[in-house]
């Protein structure tokens, strides 16, 4: 047989049965069943709430990124590796929004080979531009689990026991070649706490469960690209800890933005530090910048560990967004729209209230719609109206 | 047992064991060595026999077993404490107490409340004489995975002798070199107890007698071959003539009435003689004090046919081949003596036992088994299982991409087309599946020619991008090799492929638990081969006797045996995988409806004749879904039941519907 010629027309892809996901109803109307699956999805996210439990706030993530022949498979639109590429610039920059004194790096794999697309950073924008630039990049060959991992590996290793080890696997394919008894590398995983989660996006991969069940992490198969989507932001979350991780003080710098204006005349622009070994150019000379408190080395971006003294900078904002993962706002209480009395109306929009449920926070039994509940657990993580009580009284 | 005793709060004394063979149970050093049954039986035999052991007295350098001494000294006063042991734990338990395990399992199933052993020690008249003759009438019988039961019956009644087996008789010491002196004393013997002593009985089991009606055991020896000398040259006569059948060219199918006219015409070899031919040998093998019977199994093949054939003369059939039916142009005479009729062999069983129980996971159609084996059943049942999710797909697979029909029926099966749409099918099965897939196909002969085929065109290359492949191959021990690394590649997530064959030791015996089967594929419908003269007695004896019509039983047969190998793929409420029927015939009612009810109603009209596109579409769909998080709640109340649950009223209905009464 010949290969096949790559699909690159809609019409002779895969067959796919999208009108088996809905049923009619006894009148034989769609329409339950399209709004049903609408608010499912819209309530698929609202998190099981870990409780009081020490989490990993300071995370070190490698990504492994399968690139290997599967990868050019098209279930996903267009194909799976430009998806996936997709959805992580996606998961970095929430990452980093949720996580921002944790550092992310990413490993791809094919060709029996693995090779590190980025180091270990805390700089998003770096992560970005190289997952643009792996776009276009060739998906070949067969990927290799075990020379993965040991890349990550060998970086986690040398990582400080008070911060978490992750790794997390976006694996397409169904198979690994791997040099040697991965189950021994599984062992060393285990031994070095490092939690490894995979992301499958084909089926269930025997190899995959072992390893997550060893090590702690989970494993997730994808449905679709929704599903992918939403088993990705599970990732953003951090880990709770185990209790035998360490505990040790940080030292922290917060540096202050100093800004200096043109017109200034003592200012004197300068080169930031993370730029001296980076050889794209970027922005060269600055004049202002944030300035370490111990070493007065200049950045012009936060968080980063002071290349000069080692110092972690980060600005009080930083810590501050990390802290709601301490105390979670609890789940509000779901109750169907007919048993609610009292005003139809959200607290925090002011709309009419039109879904099928509505939610009550526990605390001050104010009534949100679903879209308003999404919106605090996801983005403020406070509920309006129990800071406006504070607020006022 | 220790969650038993809990909950009831009280010790039971419940004592439920395993019974094998000596080959699995013996635990003496010397003799456990050895690798073939035959071989252990007879060295266990040249140790533990009444009379070696009775010239041990006289003679202390004799070799003799130390753990049956050990059993038979003080093993038989003390019970076994009770609890369940398998085959292991009692040899472990021999171990400890320097007890023979095979004794003490034989001699222990009197008090046993549950004893698991093969269906020959029931079936086999030669066997389960000794092994099965004391056990209660009111003892439960249940026979498990028993949708080959009736296979089972008929092999045991059925005897095969070859040139090489009259070869081995001739050569054989006892119609040879024969002291005449010992004969007289044997006789002598003889005269002075008719009835064997019971005494010796337990050790000295080699040979027994097929089943015989009783009144013919309470018969005396007929004269003519009362004696041994004579005996001998009856034995002789015997082989003699069945040496000069063997001398054919063409092949003869006759009655045993007919075997026993041209008998008694040729050599004068009367009925009543032969039936007592396999008893007589017995006492005669026994008086003559020969340790090691593994010699002699010729022999007492030779006379337990002679008993058969003269003692059953309806539902059997004498076949004798010149050539076998793989090579055509060597002369290799065979005699078969086939049992037609399963219901012989298990009649005894239901006589004797009150309660019978016939059961398996593809037991279908439900209603032939009554009709073959000849009885009546009191309640006929069949459960569907009850699953939390889905965790079996069931594709029937008709046509490849070009549309082209798949079959394996005898006039495509070398077809181009087909073989390539086989080809393709699994090509992209591998793709999508993960772990391990079992390919079975529907004989060792199709099989390697559709892999030579598919090596030509570079499928196979194809595939091995994807998975390993392995195959299963007549060879036990080759196919041992090939399932332990299939295993191994499974598991460490290089994935593989085993081609393997329907009716084979695979598609029997071995389970592929979770991802050691995630998709289970059949090519073609593993009908059996037709020409078999057997066979076609069988078939038209079907007919004339039970009115079951030629084609009902073959399609019956090959049926469950699909069934048989598709259900290796599940092996419990968590395990999930796929079935793919790849043959358009399955399609059809009389195919599908002989499936077993829990295959049956999974097949939806959305999986019939699927193309090998739609399949892979399915496929995928399924294993995604499959993939998902399953926890142990969500089968709570479905699947598994809490105490409450189990008693509460409802649910008692729900399953009294769920038993579908047949």
């Amino acid at each position: 047989m010949d290969e096949e010629p790559e699909r690159a027309k809609r019409w002779e892809g895969g067959y796919e049965r999208t009108w088996e996901v809905l049923k009619e109803d006894e009148s034989g109307s769609l329409r339950a069943t399209v709004e049903d699956i609408l608010f499912q999805a819209k309530r698929k996210r609202v998190f099981e709430s870990h409780g009081q439990v020490r989490l990993g706030m300071m995370r070190h993530l490698y990504v492994v990124i399968d690139s290997s022949r599967t990868m050019e498979d098209q279930d996903l639109k267009p194909n799976r590796l430009t998806s996936t590429l997709k959805l992580m610039e996606y998961f970095v920059e929430e990452y980093f929004d949720q996580n921002p004194i944790s550092q992310i790096g990413i490993i791809t794999t094919k060709n029996k080979r693995a090779e590190k697309l980025t180091d270990l950073a805390g700089n998003p924008k770096k992560h970005i531009a190289a997952m643009k630039k792996a776009v276009n990049s060739m998906c070949v060959g067969e990927p290799s689990l075990y020379n993965a991992l040991n890349i990550a590996m060998q970086t986690l290793k040398h990582m400080p026991g008070h911060t978490s080890r992750e790794i997390l696997v976006i694996f397409s394919s169904l198979t690994t070649c791997d040099p040697a008894n991965i189950y021994d590398l599984i062992k060393t995983l285990k031994a070095l706490k490092i939690r490894v989660s995979v992301i499958g996006l084909s089926a269930e991969v025997r190899v995959c469960t072992v390893l997550t069940r060893e090590t702690g992490g989970n494993y997730n198969v994808i449905l679709d690209e929704s599903h992918f989507k939403e088993l990705l932001m599970y990732h953003v979350k951090p880990p709770p800890a185990s209790s035998s991780s360490e505990c040790s003080l940080i030292r922290m710098g917060f540096p202050q933005h100093i800004i200096a204006s043109l017109s200034d005349q003592d200012a004197k622009p300068s080169f930031s530090m993370s730029h001296l070994e980076s050889s794209d150019g970027g922005p060269g000379l600055t004049l202002g910048g944030y300035y370490c408190p111990q070493c007065r080395a200049k950045y012009t971006e936060l968080p980063v560990e002071c290349k000069v003294c080692g110092l972690t900078l980060v600005s009080a904002p930083h810590l501050a967004r990390s802290f709601h993962h301490l105390f979670p706002l609890d789940a509000f209480q779901e109750h169907p729209l007919e048993e609610h009395k009292g005003d139809r109306f959200c607290q925090a929009c002011q709309g009419e209230l039109k879904d099928k449920s509505v939610f009550t926070c526990p605390a001050c039994s104010s009534v949100f719609c679903t879209d308003c509940d999404l919106f605090i657990h996801d983005t403020l993580h406070c509920c309006p109206s129990c800071i406006h009580r504070q607020g006022t009284s | 047992m220790e969650f038993y005793t809990k909950e009831t709060g009280e010790k039971n004394n419940f004592l439920a064991l395993a019974l094998s063979s000596r080959k699995n149970l013996c635990i003496h050093p010397e003799v456990s060595s050895l690798r073939f049954g035959k071989e252990v039986d007879g060295k266990c035999h040249s140790l533990t026999a009444s009379y070696i052991r009775a010239q041990r007295h006289s003679n202390p350098n004799q070799p003799v077993c130390r753990f049956y001494e050990e059993f038979d000294a003080v093993g038989r006063q003390v019970p076994i404490p009770s609890g369940i042991y398998n085959l292991d734990d009692l040899k472990a338990f021999g171990r400890k107490k320097g007890w023979c395990p095979y004794y003490l399992a034989r001699y222990s199933i009197l008090h046993a409340n549950i004893v698991v052993y093969s269906y020959h020690y029931l079936l086999d008249p030669k066997i389960a004489d000794l092994v099965s003759k004391e056990l209660a009438k009111k003892s439960v019988v249940v026979f498990d995975e028993a949708h080959n039961i009736d296979n089972v019956c008929i092999d045991s009644m059925s005897v095969n002798i070859t040139r090489r087996t009259l070869d081995r008789c001739q050569t054989n010491s006892l119609l040879n070199e024969t002291d005449a002196a010992k004969l007289r004393e044997e006789y002598r013997r003889l005269v002075e107890g008719l009835k064997e002593a019971n005494v010796a009985r337990e050790t000295d089991i080699y040979l027994s007698n097929p089943v015989l009606p009783d009144e013919i055991l309470q018969e005396a020896v007929p004269g003519s071959i009362r004696t041994a000398e004579h005996f001998v040259g009856f034995l002789k006569r015997f082989l003699e003539y069945l040496k000069a059948r063997l001398r054919i060219h063409h092949v003869v199918q006759e009655s045993s009435p007919q075997f026993l006219k041209d008998i008694y015409e040729k050599v004068c070899i009367d009925r009543k003689p032969l039936r007592f031919c396999a008893e007589r040998l017995r006492s005669l093998l026994r008086t003559l004090e020969i340790a090691d019977i593994a010699d002699f199994s010729a022999v007492t093949l030779i006379s337990n046919f002679a008993t058969l054939v003269s003692t059953y003369s309806k539902g059997f059939t004498i076949i004798i081949e010149p050539f076998e039916d793989k090579t055509p142009t060597i002369v290799n005479p065979v005699l078969h003596f086939s049992c037609m009729d399963p219901s012989i062999a298990i009649k005894p069983v239901f006589e004797r036992f009150q309660s019978v129980i016939i059961t398996s996971g593809t037991l279908s159609p439900l209603d032939i088994y009554p009709r073959i084996l000849d009885f009546r059943p009191v309640t006929m049942a069949s459960f569907t299982m009850t699953l939390a999710r889905t965790c079996l797909c069931p594709l029937i697979v008709g046509r490849g991409n070009d549309q082209v029909a798949m079959s394996s029926k005898f006039e495509t099966r070398e077809d181009f087309a087909v073989i390539r749409n086989y080809g393709n099918l699994l090509l992209e099965m591998s793709a999508i599946v993960p772990d391990g897939i079992v390919a079975f196909f529907t004989s060792y002969v199709y099989m390697e020619n559709i892999v030579a085929s598919w090596y030509e065109q570079g499928i196979l290359e194809n595939i091995q991008r994807n998975k390993l492949i392995f195959i299963e191959t007549q060879d036990a021990a080759e196919t041992s090799m090939a399932l332990e690394k299939y295993q191994e590649a499974c598991e460490n997530g290089r994935g593989a492929i085993l081609l393997s064959v329907a009716r084979g030791k695979v598609s029997e015996g071995i389970d592929f638990v979770h991802h050691f089967g995630r998709a289970v594929i059949m090519f073609g419908v593993p009908y059996v081969y037709t020409q078999s003269r057997i066979l076609k007695a069988r078939l038209e004896y079907l007919r004339d006797q039970f009115q079951i019509r030629e084609n009902d039983f073959l399609t019956f047969d090959a049926m469950r045996h699909a069934a048989q190998c598709v259900g290796r793929a599940i092996r419990g409420k968590t395990d999930y995988g796929l079935m793919i029927f790849a043959d358009k015939r399955y399609a059809r009612a009389d195919k599908r409806g002989k499936l077993p009810r829990w295959i049956q109603e999974h097949i939806t009209d959305g999986s019939l004749n699927l193309t090998i596109d739609e399949t892979v579409q399915l496929s995928k769909h399924f294993l995604r879904q499959m993939a998902q998080p399953f926890r142990r709640e969500d089968q709570l109340g479905l699947s598994l039941l809490t105490l409450e649950q189990l008693q509460s009223e409802e649910m008692l209905q729900k399953i009294s519907q769920i038993a579908q009464q047949v």
